[in-house]
């Protein structure tokens, strides 16, 4: 136990469906712990309207450890809140002071419909995987792991691509909603490989092409995604991408 | 009900073997007319559909999550297990097969635990082929580390994101079949039932989770990938959603629940700061690797721990376990750290905490060592707490992590209802009573890459199995029974919030079907386990309606479900008088806090039959005997 | 695989051609810095620049054609990358703003579309008083050629004009603070120290061009066309 409480003023954007026009309510919490996650501050809150007759506010989280990539909202303008490196779920009211006023939207592109409060659709992400965003590997018919040796940098490498938790917020901050990020980590991951090699011109081609089929915007190189990244993708994953799409346009071979 | 466990005959090495060569093939045409539905995508239910696509079958696969990616799996850190032998140490299958019947102290299958080990291998396999960027060595070579008690290197590992990156790989195969059309994806549905038509597994019952439609699929097996039920504690290091709903449905259909009261507590996860708490956060348990677990010698001592001198320090592990000292499997070290804080040595404010302290490692081998090892671990135990571990001990305690027990499955990974296959954490075979690091995802991607892919054949091509419509009367009655049942929980419209009942019932559970456990407190945590299940239906307050995005409701159900679990694995800690694995009954141990088996009675599955629920569980307990044939029995010892 | 003309439009391609029209248009702006200059050069060093020009033929006609296809390329990308954006987030954040470092979000590279439109606009007044003005001639070395210094110091004693090329180049110093750093990021520079050297670089470079080319109308406006580095002005 321990750790001191505030009070906190939120104003959360409230919206019924897709379709449904949305608005701000405002809300207030005065027993709000410092140690208490974002999230778990959420939770109070849901609780509280709960027992007020009140429909809670819907937001997506599941691991709460930062992985799963599942939550993503916008807090005062910022995806995934003030702290770098960290996702929602794992920002702590410590980051916060008392009688602060916090504003939470959704992840907001037109490629992300609102479901419901800050729940948003991100299945554009698994159609852009789907795309081509894989080895294709039957099970059963991979060699021995040993035959083929990665040099520890590549591996390193593409770990740091690989690493991305999709959850969005490249895509939440972007002045464009470009996914250039989330596109360009997961082709840099695969291409850094060996084992992405023998489909690595389809893939970056296919990926792409999805990408821009989904409604994303462009990418302007304002890097705001690396910003807000909770696990650091850099946007040379953007560069990674780049430089393949051009090698693919311009190998006849 | 007849537990056939059908575990192939003769040597330990060659029952895979001689199973595959023996069972029923169905040619790749035929494959094509059968369709599979494989609810869950972690490691095992992502594998699993995507192999079974590969092979050529239909599948529907199923998930809670928006993506298939975010199931839980992502979260392992730590490693997977194979017998590779890579760094020369003297690895085997048969070792890792010992390790693991050993570890999960005599109450597991040894025919399933062998096999484990034998695909373990080719996992790395697969995973590498795939992409998974493992950690290598200079030399371009794959990377091993010790883990979690094993006195070998056989842990691959993905820094500390091994779950995630085996995921990914086993999520883009599954888009690549997506791709491919051979599996219809559904995202974002929730399995409520199990439907069942002449006596066969033919379909399930799910709602869509946006929309609030309840839907039918049917389909010519079911494969059950959902997880495990450790959050029937509340505090668990579990995802929020993960829960036990699909595969307690299938119990109330019939399947045999299996050993509900092995569970999990690891000893290394961020200690509870206050009411408020959701979720508690592992730090992978590697990081016994290199740091040390002590408390103050002091009772209530409150010295900042960098101050507390060399003398006054109670390495508690290293003292009473010298050859294995820090590396002791969990259940160990989760039993050690209850013991010195119920005897008034834990630290922090309540006193549930341990140190873990890397004071010793960085001074020996640098910070930028240790860094580089857990880097990431200690960046997120300082974002959680505000404390710098390179500077002050890092606070552990114990939490609930894992669930060996599951929907009994025989050597096929099928439960008694044919056609309902169960794979992963959902199912109870291979850990025992305990499970050893970096085996769960060997587990589960042992059971969907290669074991369900064959066992799934010999079922479709031994049965006749026509088709069977949605209209069918099986499927309109579940369907009725799944709505029936959200409407009830809506209109209760009591007083106390779902999350309120489940905290309670997890407090119940912590303490009294937690890390120790004792006849009296169990005979009490069922008591009360019913009386709080019977406020629950009387006074649950759901919000909202079932027709949208409703997470309260879905909270709502499953914690009912965790309601009628929770007495199961009251009972059947109550009715095994022994200490096996995490199951520790006060009354089964040496004057020195040792665990005592009792083989002579308690060698076999607990396997529970649902009959009913009438204000108390109603369940029957059958056993399968379990038969050690290549393994002496030993009583477990860390010393 | 899609043909050239599709990837050129996607948007990998897009913010390619965005990148590699933006240099040439980089260097374009070089050489016109370089010819502006010419006016502190000898008395009729800037009317022989322009002479020499014109001298060209054809392969200047070849050269305008492919600046304008430059600047149209650039130009129209630059405009349907904005127009996507608009149509890939329909309603705005309420509240936005930057998570710093290493955010590359910048007045400079939030206003990119909207200085490049003013840049368009401006770009059409600019050749119509200038390359399209009307010059009286002069005589050099016997040759009767257009007198664009005299055109240039005239416009430029307006305080309109000269003000408003002065607050222009402005604009196009914070074209380019972004523009510069993302061309090369666009052509897929990777590297995290390269990219922080050419984002300083870049800045640098777009200041020091702004600053080339406001100078001189400024200096004809406060020196009323006579100042001294101007050789053999003619004050009014």
């Amino acid at each position: 136990m321990g750790g001191s409480n505030m009070t906190i003023h939120l104003k959360i954007w409230r919206q019924e469906g897709p379709e449904a026009e949305g608005r701000f309510e405002t809300y207030t919490l005065d027993q709000v712990n410092e140690h208490m996650s974002f999230l778990e501050m959420l939770d109070v809150l849901n609780e509280q309207l709960v027992t007020e007759g009140k429909l809670p506010v819907e937001f997506d989280y599941d691991c709460r450890e930062g992985i799963c990539g599942s939550c993503n909202m916008v807090i005062n303008g910022k995806a995934h809140g003030p702290k770098r490196l960290t996702a929602v779920c794992q920002l702590h009211m410590r980051n916060y002071s008392d009688g602060d006023t916090i504003v939470i939207e959704p992840a907001r592109a037109a490629a992300f419909p609102v479901i419901r409060d800050l729940v948003v659709d991100r299945s554009a992400f698994d159609r852009i995987i789907e795309a081509g965003g894989y080895v294709s590997v039957k099970t059963g018919s991979a060699p021995e792991a040993n035959t083929l040796p990665v040099d520890q940098f590549n591996a390193n490498k593409a770990f740091d691509y690989a690493t991305c938790i999709g959850c969005g917020a490249c895509v939440a901050a972007c002045p464009n909603s470009s996914a250039s990020l989330f596109t360009g980590a997961k082709i840099a991951h695969l291409n850094k490989l060996p084992q992405g090699q023998p489909e690595r011109k389809n893939r970056v081609l296919a990926m792409v092409e999805q990408m821009e089929k989904e409604g994303f915007g462009d990418c302007s190189n304002f890097a705001e995604c690396e910003a807000v990244c909770p696990v650091g993708i850099s946007i040379s994953a953007i560069a990674e991408m780049r430089r393949d799409y051009m090698k693919a346009m311009f190998d006849d071979n | 009900m007849k537990l056939d466990s059908k575990v192939p005959s003769g040597p330990l090495e060659s029952k895979w073997e001689k199973h595959l060569n023996e069972i029923n093939l169905l040619a790749p045409n035929n494959k094509r007319k059968h369709h599979v539905l494989v609810v869950g995508t972690g490691l095992a239910g992502a594998s699993a559909a995507a192999s079974l696509a590969e092979l050529g079958y239909n599948v529907t696969s199923f998930c809670i999550q928006d993506s298939a990616r975010r199931a839980h799996s992502i979260a392992a850190q730590g490693g997977i297990n194979a017998a590779k032998n890579y760094p020369n140490d003297g690895d085997t299958i048969r070792r890792l097969f010992n390790d693991t019947i050993k570890g999960g102290d005599y109450r597991s299958r040894e025919a399933n635990v062998y096999r484990l080990a034998q695909v373990s291998n080719e996992i790395i396999d697969q995973a590498v082929a795939q992409g998974v960027p493992f950690a290598r060595e200079y030399s371009g070579l794959l990377d091993n580390r010790s883990f979690g008690g094993a006195q070998v290197s056989r842990t691959f590992y993905a820094r500390g994101q091994t779950g995630q990156q085996l995921l990914l790989g086993a999520y883009q195969a599954m888009m690549r079949m997506i791709h491919a059309g051979k599996i219809d994806y559904q995202p974002r549905k929730e399995m409520l039932d199990l439907v069942v038509v002449d006596g066969k597994a033919r379909g399930i019952i799910t709602r869509d989770l946006v929309s609030g439609k309840i839907e039918r699929w049917s389909g010519d097996a079911v494969v059950l990938c959902t997880g495990g039920y450790g959050n029937v504690f509340y505090l668990s290091t579990n995802a929020k959603n993960s829960n036990v709903t699909a595969a307690w449905r299938c119990h109330k259909r019939g399947a045999a629940f299996a050993n509900p009261c092995y569970v999990q507590i690891h000893p290394t996860c961020i200690p509870v700061s206050g009411d408020y708490q959701s979720k508690l956060t592992l730090m992978s348990e590697s990081l016994r690797n290199d740091g040390r677990v002590w408390v103050p010698k002091k009772k209530g001592d409150e010295r900042n721990p960098n101050d507390i001198p060399e003398e006054e320090r109670y390495y508690y592990l290293e003292e009473r376990y010298p050859s294995f000292g820090n590396l002791v499997p969990r259940d160990v070290a989760s039993r050690n750290a209850k013991m010195v804080t119920d005897d008034g040595m834990g630290i922090g404010p309540t006193g549930r905490a341990v140190y873990l302290d890397f004071r010793d490692a960085i001074d020996r081998d640098g910070k930028e060592a240790i860094k580089a090892k857990y880097g990431n671990l200690f960046d997120m135990y300082e974002n959680i707490t505000g404390d710098n571990p390179y500077e002050q001990p890092m606070r552990i305690f114990p939490a609930v992590h894992y669930t060996m027990g599951g929907l009994w499955v025989d050597y096929n990974l099928m439960s008694n209802i044919p056609g309902l296959f169960v794979a992963g954490e959902a199912n109870f075979s291979d850990h025992g009573a305990n499970r050893l690091g970096a085996s769960a995802l060997m587990q589960g991607l042992a059971d969907g890459y290669f074991v369900i892919p064959y066992t799934i054949g010999d079922y479709i091509a031994g049965n006749d199995l026509a088709a069977v419509s949605t209209d069918d009367e099986a499927f309109g009655e579940a369907a009725d029974a799944s709505a029936k049942q959200l409407d009830k929980l809506l209109n209760v419209k009591g007083d106390r919030s779902v999350i309120d009942f489940h905290r309670e019932l997890g407090k119940i559970m912590w303490d009294k079907v937690g890390i120790a456990r004792n006849r009296e407190g169990l005979e009490q945590a069922i008591e009360e386990i019913r009386s709080l299940r019977e406020e629950f239906w009387k006074n649950v307050r759901v919000p909202g309606e079932a027709g949208y995005y409703n997470k309260y409701l879905e909270f709502a159900h499953r914690v009912a479900d965790y309601f009628e679990l929770a007495e199961l694995m009251a009972l059947d800690a109550l009715q095994r008088n022994e200490s096996c694995g995490c199951h520790l009954r006060d009354e089964y141990q040496t004057e020195d806090g040792e665990a005592v088996r009792n083989d002579e009675e308690f060698s076999f599955v607990a396997a529970w039959e649902y009959k009913g629920l009438n204000g108390k569980l109603e369940a029957e307990l059958h056993k399968e005997d379990l038969e050690f044939e290549f393994v002496e029995l030993k009583q477990r010892s860390y010393k | 695989m899609p043909s050239l003309v599709e990837a050129a439009t996607s948007q990998v391609g897009r913010k390619l051609l965005t990148g590699i029209t933006g240099l040439l248009l980089l260097f374009f702006l070089f050489f016109h810095l370089a010819g502006n200059l010419t006016i502190f050069g000898g008395e009729h060093a800037m009317n022989i620049y322009s002479m020499t020009l014109h001298d060209l033929g054809w392969p200047l006609w070849i050269a305008r054609i492919g600046l304008a296809l430059v600047f149209i390329i650039h130009a129209w990308v630059g405009i349907s990358i904005w127009w996507r954006r608009r149509k890939a987030r329909p309603e705005n954040y309420h509240v936005y703003s930057s998570k710093g470092e290493p955010s590359r979000q910048s007045l400079s590279s939030r206003s990119m579309a909207i200085t490049g439109i003013i840049l368009l606009i401006f770009l059409v007044f600019h050749i119509n008083t200038f390359a399209l003005g009307d010059t009286g001639t002069v005589l050099i070395d016997g040759r009767e050629v257009s007198d664009l210094k005299t055109l240039v110091i005239e416009t430029f004693q307006n305080p309109l004009y000269a003000f408003g090329y002065a607050i222009i180049m402005l604009l196009l110093a914070a074209h380019l603070g972004h523009g510069i750093w993302s061309s090369f990021v666009s052509l897929t520079m990777k590297s995290r120290k390269c990219s922080d050297l050419m984002y300083t670089i870049g800045a640098t470079v777009a200041i020091l061009l702004a600053l080339g080319f406001l100078f001189i109308p400024l200096y004809i406006y406060f020196t009323g066309g006579c100042g001294a580095m101007i050789a053999g002005s003619q004050c009014v």
